[in-house]
Protein backbone atom coordinates (compact mmCIF):
# COMPACT_ATOMS: atom_id res chain seq x y z
CA UNK A 1 0.00 0.00 0.00
CA UNK A 2 2.81 2.47 0.89
CA UNK A 3 4.31 1.69 -2.08
CA UNK A 4 1.36 2.25 -4.07
CA UNK A 5 1.23 5.57 -2.44
CA UNK A 6 5.01 6.73 -3.00
CA UNK A 7 5.66 6.29 -6.98
CA UNK A 8 5.12 9.13 -8.96
CA UNK A 9 2.37 9.16 -11.65
CA UNK A 10 3.38 8.08 -15.69
CA UNK A 11 0.92 10.40 -16.79
CA UNK A 12 2.20 10.26 -20.38
CA UNK A 13 2.09 6.01 -20.28
CA UNK A 14 -1.63 6.93 -19.53
CA UNK A 15 -2.16 8.95 -22.37
CA UNK A 16 -0.61 6.23 -24.46
CA UNK A 17 -3.07 3.36 -22.79
CA UNK A 18 -5.80 6.06 -23.40
CA UNK A 19 -5.51 6.67 -27.03
CA UNK A 20 -4.65 3.13 -27.96
CA UNK A 21 -8.37 2.41 -27.52
CA UNK A 22 -9.78 5.78 -27.80
CA UNK A 23 -12.00 4.93 -30.59
CA UNK A 24 -13.97 2.09 -28.78
CA UNK A 25 -13.84 3.61 -25.41
CA UNK A 26 -14.43 7.10 -26.35
CA UNK A 27 -17.30 6.39 -28.48
CA UNK A 28 -18.82 3.84 -25.44
CA UNK A 29 -18.38 7.01 -22.93
CA UNK A 30 -19.79 9.86 -25.34
CA UNK A 31 -23.18 7.38 -26.33
CA UNK A 32 -24.01 6.65 -22.76
CA UNK A 33 -27.21 8.40 -22.23
CA UNK A 34 -26.77 8.73 -18.40
CA UNK A 35 -29.89 7.16 -18.52
CA UNK A 36 -29.65 4.35 -15.72
CA UNK A 37 -31.42 1.47 -16.58
CA UNK A 38 -28.21 -0.85 -16.26
CA UNK A 39 -28.52 -0.26 -12.38
CA UNK A 40 -30.89 -3.35 -11.65
CA UNK A 41 -28.61 -5.26 -14.10
CA UNK A 42 -25.64 -5.05 -11.60
CA UNK A 43 -26.78 -7.61 -8.62
CA UNK A 44 -23.54 -5.30 -6.31
CA UNK A 45 -26.14 -2.30 -6.93
CA UNK A 46 -29.31 -4.08 -5.45
CA UNK A 47 -27.42 -5.89 -2.71
CA UNK A 48 -26.06 -2.25 -1.78
CA UNK A 49 -29.78 -1.13 -0.90
CA UNK A 50 -29.51 0.25 -4.70
CA UNK A 51 -26.72 2.63 -3.37
CA UNK A 52 -26.20 4.75 -7.10
CA UNK A 53 -22.20 4.62 -6.58
CA UNK A 54 -22.88 0.67 -7.75
CA UNK A 55 -24.06 1.80 -11.06
CA UNK A 56 -22.05 0.48 -13.91
CA UNK A 57 -22.28 3.64 -15.55
CA UNK A 58 -21.40 5.70 -12.08
CA UNK A 59 -18.54 3.26 -12.16
CA UNK A 60 -17.49 3.80 -15.57
CA UNK A 61 -18.12 7.48 -15.40
CA UNK A 62 -16.02 8.06 -12.60
CA UNK A 63 -12.86 5.49 -13.68
CA UNK A 64 -12.17 5.48 -17.40
CA UNK A 65 -14.43 8.49 -18.31
CA UNK A 66 -12.18 10.59 -15.79
CA UNK A 67 -9.49 9.43 -16.97
CA UNK A 68 -10.81 10.39 -20.37
CA UNK A 69 -11.66 13.95 -19.66
CA UNK A 70 -8.65 14.25 -17.91
CA UNK A 71 -6.36 13.24 -20.59
CA UNK A 72 -4.68 10.59 -18.35
CA UNK A 73 -3.43 14.03 -16.09
CA UNK A 74 -4.42 12.22 -13.19
CA UNK A 75 -2.84 12.47 -9.54
CA UNK A 76 -2.05 8.83 -7.17
CA UNK A 77 -4.88 10.57 -5.32
CA UNK A 78 -7.88 9.64 -7.93
CA UNK A 79 -6.18 6.13 -9.07
CA UNK A 80 -6.28 5.15 -5.55
CA UNK A 81 -10.06 6.54 -5.49
CA UNK A 82 -10.63 4.63 -8.92
CA UNK A 83 -9.06 1.76 -7.38
CA UNK A 84 -12.05 1.16 -4.94
CA UNK A 85 -14.25 1.77 -7.80
CA UNK A 86 -13.18 -0.53 -10.31
CA UNK A 87 -12.12 -3.52 -8.14
CA UNK A 88 -14.34 -2.88 -4.33
CA UNK A 89 -17.46 -2.20 -6.69
CA UNK A 90 -17.38 -4.32 -9.94
CA UNK A 91 -16.29 -8.28 -9.52
CA UNK A 92 -16.67 -7.80 -13.54
CA UNK A 93 -19.41 -10.73 -13.49
CA UNK A 94 -20.38 -9.29 -16.88
CA UNK A 95 -23.74 -9.27 -16.63
CA UNK A 96 -24.22 -5.21 -16.85
CA UNK A 97 -26.98 -4.48 -19.25
CA UNK A 98 -26.90 -1.24 -21.60
CA UNK A 99 -29.85 -0.83 -23.57
CA UNK A 100 -28.06 1.12 -26.37
CA UNK A 101 -25.34 -1.58 -26.48
CA UNK A 102 -22.73 -0.57 -24.67
CA UNK A 103 -20.09 -3.38 -23.51
CA UNK A 104 -19.55 -2.17 -19.85
CA UNK A 105 -16.93 -4.90 -18.65
CA UNK A 106 -14.98 -4.15 -21.52
CA UNK A 107 -14.50 -0.16 -20.30
CA UNK A 108 -13.91 -1.78 -16.12
CA UNK A 109 -11.35 -4.36 -17.55
CA UNK A 110 -9.16 -1.49 -19.33
CA UNK A 111 -9.38 1.11 -16.43
CA UNK A 112 -7.96 -1.73 -14.54
CA UNK A 113 -5.17 -2.35 -17.07
CA UNK A 114 -4.80 1.15 -16.57
CA UNK A 115 -4.30 1.55 -13.07
CA UNK A 116 -2.41 -1.67 -12.77
CA UNK A 117 0.24 0.15 -14.80
CA UNK A 118 0.60 2.36 -12.35
CA UNK A 119 1.00 -0.32 -9.61
CA UNK A 120 -2.36 0.31 -8.57
CA UNK A 121 -4.70 -2.77 -7.70
CA UNK A 122 -6.05 -4.56 -4.55
CA UNK A 123 -3.37 -6.09 -2.67
CA UNK A 124 -3.76 -9.01 -0.47
CA UNK A 125 -1.88 -7.53 2.86
CA UNK A 126 -3.03 -4.47 2.26
CA UNK A 127 -3.97 -2.47 5.77
CA UNK A 128 -7.58 -1.22 5.03
CA UNK A 129 -10.33 0.05 6.97
CA UNK A 130 -12.40 -0.11 4.06
CA UNK A 131 -14.13 -3.45 3.79
CA UNK A 132 -13.75 -5.09 0.54
CA UNK A 133 -16.68 -7.11 0.55
CA UNK B 1 -30.79 36.78 -40.40
CA UNK B 2 -34.99 35.17 -40.92
CA UNK B 3 -34.01 34.39 -44.84
CA UNK B 4 -30.93 32.53 -43.59
CA UNK B 5 -32.16 30.34 -41.14
CA UNK B 6 -35.16 29.49 -43.41
CA UNK B 7 -33.13 28.90 -46.36
CA UNK B 8 -29.31 28.06 -46.49
CA UNK B 9 -29.39 26.82 -43.06
CA UNK B 10 -31.79 24.43 -43.56
CA UNK B 11 -29.75 23.03 -46.28
CA UNK B 12 -26.21 23.19 -44.25
CA UNK B 13 -28.23 21.20 -41.04
CA UNK B 14 -29.30 18.53 -43.51
CA UNK B 15 -25.83 18.21 -44.75
CA UNK B 16 -24.20 18.20 -42.00
CA UNK B 17 -26.29 16.15 -40.48
CA UNK B 18 -26.25 13.12 -43.45
CA UNK B 19 -22.65 13.43 -43.88
CA UNK B 20 -21.82 13.41 -39.56
CA UNK B 21 -24.13 10.73 -39.65
CA UNK B 22 -22.36 9.24 -42.72
CA UNK B 23 -18.76 10.04 -41.18
CA UNK B 24 -19.45 8.20 -38.08
CA UNK B 25 -20.94 5.43 -39.51
CA UNK B 26 -17.44 4.66 -42.03
CA UNK B 27 -15.36 5.49 -38.83
CA UNK B 28 -17.52 2.56 -36.89
CA UNK B 29 -17.04 -0.12 -39.87
CA UNK B 30 -13.19 1.07 -39.86
CA UNK B 31 -13.18 0.33 -36.10
CA UNK B 32 -15.07 -2.86 -35.98
CA UNK B 33 -12.79 -4.25 -39.01
CA UNK B 34 -11.84 -7.44 -36.94
CA UNK B 35 -14.67 -10.47 -36.55
CA UNK B 36 -13.32 -12.25 -33.98
CA UNK B 37 -17.07 -13.13 -32.24
CA UNK B 38 -17.06 -17.04 -33.07
CA UNK B 39 -20.97 -17.52 -34.00
CA UNK B 40 -21.44 -21.29 -34.59
CA UNK B 41 -21.97 -22.11 -38.52
CA UNK B 42 -26.22 -22.64 -38.67
CA UNK B 43 -25.92 -26.05 -39.41
CA UNK B 44 -24.61 -26.60 -35.81
CA UNK B 45 -27.18 -24.43 -34.33
CA UNK B 46 -30.65 -26.39 -32.76
CA UNK B 47 -33.56 -25.81 -34.88
CA UNK B 48 -36.19 -24.41 -33.03
CA UNK B 49 -39.23 -26.61 -33.24
CA UNK B 50 -42.34 -25.72 -34.61
CA UNK B 51 -44.50 -23.52 -31.86
CA UNK B 52 -48.20 -23.05 -31.76
CA UNK B 53 -49.79 -19.55 -31.90
CA UNK B 54 -50.30 -20.05 -28.19
CA UNK B 55 -46.79 -21.30 -27.71
CA UNK B 56 -45.17 -18.25 -29.84
CA UNK B 57 -47.10 -15.71 -27.05
CA UNK B 58 -45.79 -17.61 -24.22
CA UNK B 59 -42.58 -17.53 -25.38
CA UNK B 60 -42.37 -14.02 -26.32
CA UNK B 61 -43.91 -13.14 -23.04
CA UNK B 62 -41.30 -15.15 -20.99
CA UNK B 63 -38.50 -13.41 -23.02
CA UNK B 64 -39.96 -10.08 -22.32
CA UNK B 65 -40.07 -10.87 -18.66
CA UNK B 66 -36.37 -10.97 -19.10
CA UNK B 67 -35.88 -7.21 -20.21
CA UNK B 68 -36.15 -3.99 -19.23
CA UNK B 69 -40.13 -4.31 -19.20
CA UNK B 70 -39.91 -6.37 -15.80
CA UNK B 71 -37.70 -4.51 -14.02
CA UNK B 72 -38.82 -0.94 -15.24
CA UNK B 73 -42.01 -0.64 -17.17
CA UNK B 74 -42.86 2.95 -17.29
CA UNK B 75 -40.02 3.54 -18.25
CA UNK B 76 -39.59 1.19 -21.07
CA UNK B 77 -43.29 2.87 -22.17
CA UNK B 78 -42.08 6.04 -21.92
CA UNK B 79 -38.71 5.56 -24.05
CA UNK B 80 -40.54 3.59 -26.65
CA UNK B 81 -43.27 5.91 -27.18
CA UNK B 82 -40.92 9.14 -27.07
CA UNK B 83 -38.25 7.39 -29.72
CA UNK B 84 -40.79 6.29 -31.99
CA UNK B 85 -43.40 9.44 -31.76
CA UNK B 86 -39.85 11.42 -31.94
CA UNK B 87 -39.15 9.62 -35.92
CA UNK B 88 -43.04 9.91 -37.34
CA UNK B 89 -43.92 13.21 -35.60
CA UNK B 90 -41.52 15.35 -37.45
CA UNK B 91 -41.32 13.07 -41.35
CA UNK B 92 -45.34 12.46 -41.35
CA UNK B 93 -46.14 16.49 -40.45
CA UNK B 94 -48.19 18.11 -42.91
CA UNK B 95 -46.71 21.81 -42.75
CA UNK B 96 -42.78 19.64 -43.33
CA UNK B 97 -44.68 17.80 -46.57
CA UNK B 98 -46.11 20.51 -47.91
CA UNK B 99 -42.66 22.77 -47.34
CA UNK B 100 -40.78 19.55 -48.91
CA UNK B 101 -43.58 19.61 -51.86
CA UNK B 102 -43.16 23.50 -52.46
CA UNK B 103 -39.49 23.40 -52.38
CA UNK B 104 -37.98 19.68 -54.54
CA UNK B 105 -41.42 18.20 -55.46
CA UNK B 106 -41.43 15.46 -53.39
CA UNK B 107 -43.14 14.70 -49.84
CA UNK B 108 -43.99 11.92 -47.52
CA UNK B 109 -47.00 10.47 -46.80
CA UNK B 110 -49.18 12.96 -44.05
CA UNK B 111 -51.02 12.82 -40.86
CA UNK B 112 -53.94 14.11 -39.81
CA UNK B 113 -53.34 17.63 -38.26
CA UNK B 114 -54.88 16.36 -34.92
CA UNK B 115 -52.70 12.92 -35.17
CA UNK B 116 -49.50 14.75 -35.50
CA UNK B 117 -50.32 17.39 -32.89
CA UNK B 118 -51.25 14.24 -30.13
CA UNK B 119 -47.88 12.54 -31.10
CA UNK B 120 -46.17 16.01 -30.27
CA UNK B 121 -47.95 16.57 -27.17
CA UNK B 122 -46.64 13.02 -26.53
CA UNK B 123 -42.93 13.65 -27.46
CA UNK B 124 -43.17 16.56 -24.57
CA UNK B 125 -45.07 14.65 -21.99
CA UNK B 126 -42.60 11.85 -22.58
CA UNK B 127 -39.35 14.94 -22.16
CA UNK B 128 -41.05 16.21 -19.19
CA UNK B 129 -40.93 11.97 -17.46
CA UNK B 130 -37.16 12.02 -18.47
CA UNK B 131 -36.82 15.85 -17.48
CA UNK B 132 -38.18 15.01 -13.63
CA UNK B 133 -36.49 11.60 -13.68
CA UNK B 134 -33.25 13.23 -13.85
CA UNK B 135 -34.65 15.62 -11.38
CA UNK B 136 -35.59 13.40 -8.78
CA UNK B 137 -34.34 10.12 -8.92
CA UNK B 138 -31.40 10.00 -6.57
CA UNK B 139 -29.57 7.47 -9.07
CA UNK B 140 -30.07 9.33 -12.61
CA UNK B 141 -29.26 12.52 -10.59
CA UNK B 142 -26.06 10.36 -9.28
CA UNK B 143 -24.91 10.46 -13.05
CA UNK B 144 -26.10 13.71 -14.44
CA UNK B 145 -24.37 16.75 -15.48
CA UNK B 146 -25.37 19.84 -17.61
CA UNK B 147 -24.76 18.45 -20.27
CA UNK B 148 -27.47 15.71 -19.91
CA UNK B 149 -29.85 18.87 -19.60
CA UNK B 150 -28.70 20.64 -22.66
CA UNK B 151 -29.19 17.27 -24.83
CA UNK B 152 -32.70 16.97 -23.71
CA UNK B 153 -33.16 20.35 -24.32
CA UNK B 154 -31.82 20.35 -27.67
CA UNK B 155 -34.35 17.09 -28.57
CA UNK B 156 -38.23 18.86 -27.05
CA UNK B 157 -37.47 22.41 -27.83
CA UNK B 158 -38.22 21.66 -31.63
CA UNK B 159 -41.45 20.16 -30.53
CA UNK B 160 -42.12 22.58 -27.83
CA UNK B 161 -41.73 25.49 -30.75
CA UNK B 162 -43.70 23.25 -33.25
CA UNK B 163 -46.67 22.84 -30.84
CA UNK B 164 -46.96 26.52 -30.03
CA UNK B 165 -46.79 27.27 -33.53
CA UNK B 166 -49.88 25.06 -34.14
CA UNK B 167 -51.47 26.57 -31.72
CA UNK B 168 -50.38 29.88 -32.35
CA UNK B 169 -49.65 30.66 -29.03
CA UNK B 170 -47.40 33.97 -28.47
CA UNK B 171 -46.01 35.05 -31.30
CA UNK B 172 -46.29 33.24 -33.89
CA UNK B 173 -43.50 34.93 -35.98
CA UNK B 174 -40.80 34.50 -33.47
CA UNK B 175 -41.71 31.19 -32.49
CA UNK B 176 -41.44 29.67 -35.61
CA UNK B 177 -38.16 31.20 -36.34
CA UNK B 178 -37.22 29.65 -33.23
CA UNK B 179 -39.08 26.07 -34.12
CA UNK B 180 -36.56 26.25 -37.09
CA UNK B 181 -33.74 27.43 -35.73
CA UNK B 182 -34.06 24.54 -32.81
CA UNK B 183 -34.88 21.98 -35.24
CA UNK B 184 -31.38 23.12 -37.13
CA UNK B 185 -29.71 22.54 -33.87
CA UNK B 186 -30.92 19.13 -33.14
CA UNK B 187 -29.81 18.12 -36.65
CA UNK B 188 -26.23 19.35 -36.61
CA UNK B 189 -25.74 17.52 -33.30
CA UNK B 190 -27.01 14.83 -33.91
CA UNK B 191 -23.60 12.95 -34.89
CA UNK B 192 -21.26 15.08 -32.96
CA UNK B 193 -23.15 14.51 -29.32
CA UNK B 194 -25.05 11.96 -27.02
CA UNK B 195 -28.02 12.37 -29.77
CA UNK B 196 -25.61 9.95 -31.84
CA UNK B 197 -27.24 7.46 -29.80
CA UNK B 198 -30.19 7.19 -32.98
CA UNK B 199 -26.97 5.78 -35.06
CA UNK B 200 -24.91 4.07 -32.41
CA UNK B 201 -27.97 1.93 -30.96
CA UNK B 202 -28.28 -0.17 -34.23
CA UNK B 203 -24.93 -0.36 -34.65
CA UNK B 204 -23.79 -1.63 -31.10
CA UNK B 205 -27.14 -4.07 -30.98
CA UNK B 206 -26.89 -5.33 -34.83
CA UNK B 207 -23.35 -5.43 -36.27
CA UNK B 208 -21.26 -6.19 -32.65
CA UNK B 209 -21.18 -9.59 -31.39
CA UNK B 210 -22.43 -9.73 -27.98
CA UNK B 211 -24.38 -11.82 -25.87
CA UNK B 212 -27.32 -9.07 -26.19
CA UNK B 213 -26.93 -8.65 -30.47
CA UNK B 214 -30.54 -8.96 -31.95
CA UNK B 215 -29.26 -10.49 -34.55
CA UNK B 216 -25.85 -12.68 -35.19
CA UNK B 217 -23.53 -9.75 -35.53
CA UNK B 218 -19.98 -10.55 -35.45
CA UNK B 219 -18.03 -7.78 -36.00
CA UNK B 220 -15.42 -6.49 -33.25
CA UNK B 221 -13.65 -3.66 -31.86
Amino acid sequence: MMHQEMKPVDTKQIKEMLNRKKGKMKRYLSYCAHCSLCAESCFLYMAHDQDPQYMPSYKVIHSLGKLYRKRGKVDRKSLMEMKGIVWRNCVLCGRCYCPIGIHIPSMITFARSILRSQDVYPQLDEASSESWL
Amino acid sequence: MCYFVQGPLVLIAGIIFILGLLYQGIQFFKLTKKKEWGVPPSSLEIKPQKQTKKQWVREALRTLNGTLWKTDPVLTIVTSVFHVCLIIAPLFLLGHNILLDQSWGLSLFSLPESVSNFLTLLVLICGLYFLGRRLFMARVRAISTVYDYLVLLIAVVPFLTGFLAYQQWLNYQTVILLHILSGELMLITIPFTKLGHMLFFFLYRFFIGSEYSFVRGSRTW
